[in-house]
């Protein structure tokens, strides 16, 4: 072990921080013999910036965000980050402000919107704007794949925004956006306050949705292996605590506090719904997850054609290590599924295709065009 | 010199105001929270940005996605964190950051930040160019040429077919021509 002060461990205010904040909050990593200092950070480049230069020794992030700066793509030089333990599923949703809801009809297509899109253009309207966490988001690729499903060009026929979670009620209440894509408990806060409606659940699109990942610079897992290990064996229990119906109440009190994600904690606990923090390997940091998400980002340009993905998936995620703590806890080894189903409209996905899947949807942008 | 200080504290636009004194003309505008349409109108030289604003993922997406008209970002850290700041300048990551802020510090301050920040961005925009000039017109070529044998389309339509790509993505012909080949490439399955 190395190094005498405390862990330091960022995270945004976002249900799926609950892994982190309980293992803090119950003692989990007290009981692994970690002190550990949690920080509540106000933005995903404070988080990019603090893991890269060692002032977090690891945090909650958005998994595209983690390959983004291993690749050297995220702004700056590149900076490796692994990913051993995956946050939650299903925390995301697409929420449009209350009187876009008539046009959207069965969430899982955009066609509605697609025809007021159109409609606004016939009348010359500014575009729609809706807004995202971060340009590295599974939110930012969600809301462009469910876009573009309903011929809508995501760069072309609406503006794209970044605004951070916390913040998103109100500017759907202000007008300043008219929708957007962001992690429970913030669509459910928009929609109890009345500003918007959840048009679609990011499990409705990608099922078993990919977010957020603990991630920590790979230079500090080489010289911290121990220290890693405890806390990925205090954060798979603190997930599965964070799962059981029993203790959703708690998890939600907990969460409220103006410390952690600081919303209504009876919002949270309805928000909690949809989501998985441990059930069915949730945990497990699947590279064919970091396929998909890769497969996105390079058919929107944001990494280049020539990207290696499985080379960078199986790089940055780290399902070995996570199984390992599962076995210290005398766990089951969870299961790594090597395909995804339902998430590409060409059919199951597997790690092996992920350019074909990025060059397919990239092509048929331009067939569209 | 158009400043805009986005900052939940009204002290520092206060701090930054006096320290340009003197400056003609000057205009120093203090908002609490980012909004990008107000930005716009207001056209600032330098947003300086507390390293606490939730506002920093919109400023920073702004800085990468307005690559036609983008403006320097300072940004004020604590001193408890001189290591991020310090790297981070050197790294070119985000922002300039720097540590701590006192009145009389503020003009040389954005001063260098600005003349910095146009210094690189001549630098990557030539670089940029460069590279651009010399993959761009055979690659564009071989795109036109892609299109017209693959979709049958005449010569201007696939050229404009391009170009209309190039505009709605915000990215030069060159390169959208070059993913365009590279796609094609792999999904023809002649993959490098």
């Amino acid at each position: 072990m190395s190094g005498g002060h405390p862990l330091r461990l960022g995270f945004i205010p976002l249900n799926d921080a609950a892994a982190m904040i309980v293992a803090q909050e119950t003692g989990l990593f007290a009981a692994e013999g970690l002190e550990v200092e949690l920080s509540r950070e106000v933005s995903w480049a404070t988080i990019r910036d603090k893991v890269a230069f060692g002032a977090l020794d690891g945090a909650h992030i958005l998994a595209p965000l983690a390959l983004a700066m291993t690749l050297g793509v995220a702004g700056g030089e590149p900076a490796p980050v692994i990913a051993p333990f995956a946050m939650a599923l299903n925390g995301p949703a697409i929420t449009l402000a209350s009187r876009l809801a008539v046009v959207s009809g069965d969430g899982r297509r955009a066609d509605g919107l697609a025809r007021l899109i159109a409609r606004r253009r016939q009348e010359g309207a500014s575009p729609i704007t809706l807004a995202v966490v971060f340009p590295f988001s599974t939110h930012n690729y969600l809301l462009r794949d469910w876009l573009a499903a309903a011929g809508i060009d995501p760069d072309r026929d609406v503006r794209l925004t970044v605004a951070p979670p916390p913040r998103m009620t109100e500017l759907l209440t202000g007008g300043v956006v008219e929708g957007f894509c962001v992690t429970e408990p913030w669509d459910t806060a928009a929609v109890a306050a009345g500003a918007g409606v959840v048009a679609v659940r990011g499990s409705q699109l990608w099922p078993r949705t990919p977010d957020k990942v603990f991630g920590v610079a790979a230079a500090w897992s080489q010289r911290n292996p121990e220290r890693l290990e405890a806390i990925l064996r205090a954060l798979i229990r603190a997930a599965a605590w964070a799962d059981a119906a029993e203790n959703r109440r708690d998890l939600a009190v907990i969460l409220a506090q103006p410390r952690y994600v600081g919303a209504d904690a009876d919002i949270i606990e309805a928000s909690l719904a949809d989501m998985v923090f441990h059930a069915g390997g949730a945990n497990a940091p699947l590279p064919v997850h970091a396929g998909w998400l890769l497969s996105q980002m390079m058919r929107w340009g944001h990494v280049p054609p020539q990207t290696d993905i499985p080379a960078a998936a199986t790089r940055v995620y780290r399902p070995d290590l996570f199984q390992a703590a599962l076995a210290q806890l005398g766990l089951p080894p969870a299961d790594t599924p090597q395909v995804l189903e339902g998430y590409s409209g060409s059919g199951p996905f597997a790690l092996a295709e992920a350019r074909t899947e990025a060059a397919r949807a990239a092509m048929s942008r331009i067939a569209d065009a | 010199m158009r400043v805009l200080v986005v900052d939940p504290d009204s002290a520092r636009a206060a701090l930054v105001a006096e320290g340009l004194a003197g400056v003609e003309p000057l205009e120093v505008r203090h908002a609490v929270a980012f909004n990008e349409t107000e930005a716009a109108l207001f056209e600032p030289d330098v947003i300086v940005v507390a390293s606490d604003s939730p506002d920093r993922d919109t400023i920073d997406n702004l800085r990468e996605a307005t690559s036609a008209n983008p403006r320097p970002v300072v940004m004020f850290v604590d001193r408890s964190e001189p290591g991020v700041a310090e790297q981070a300048v050197l790294a070119g990551v985000s922002a300039y950051m720097v540590d701590g802020l006192s009145a009389a510090r503020v003009r040389p301050v954005l001063e260098v930040a600005m003349t910095r920040f146009q210094l690189m961005n001549q630098l990557r925009q030539d670089l940029h160019k460069a590279r651009a000039d010399l993959a761009s017109r055979k690659t564009v070529e071989r795109a036109k040429a892609l299109l017209m044998a693959e979709r049958g389309l005449p010569e201007d339509q696939a050229y404009r077919l391009l170009r209309k790509l190039s505009m709605d993505t915000g990215r030069p012909l060159g390169a959208v021509a070059a993913d365009l080949l590279a796609f094609a490439g792999v999904l023809k399955g002649d993959d490098t």
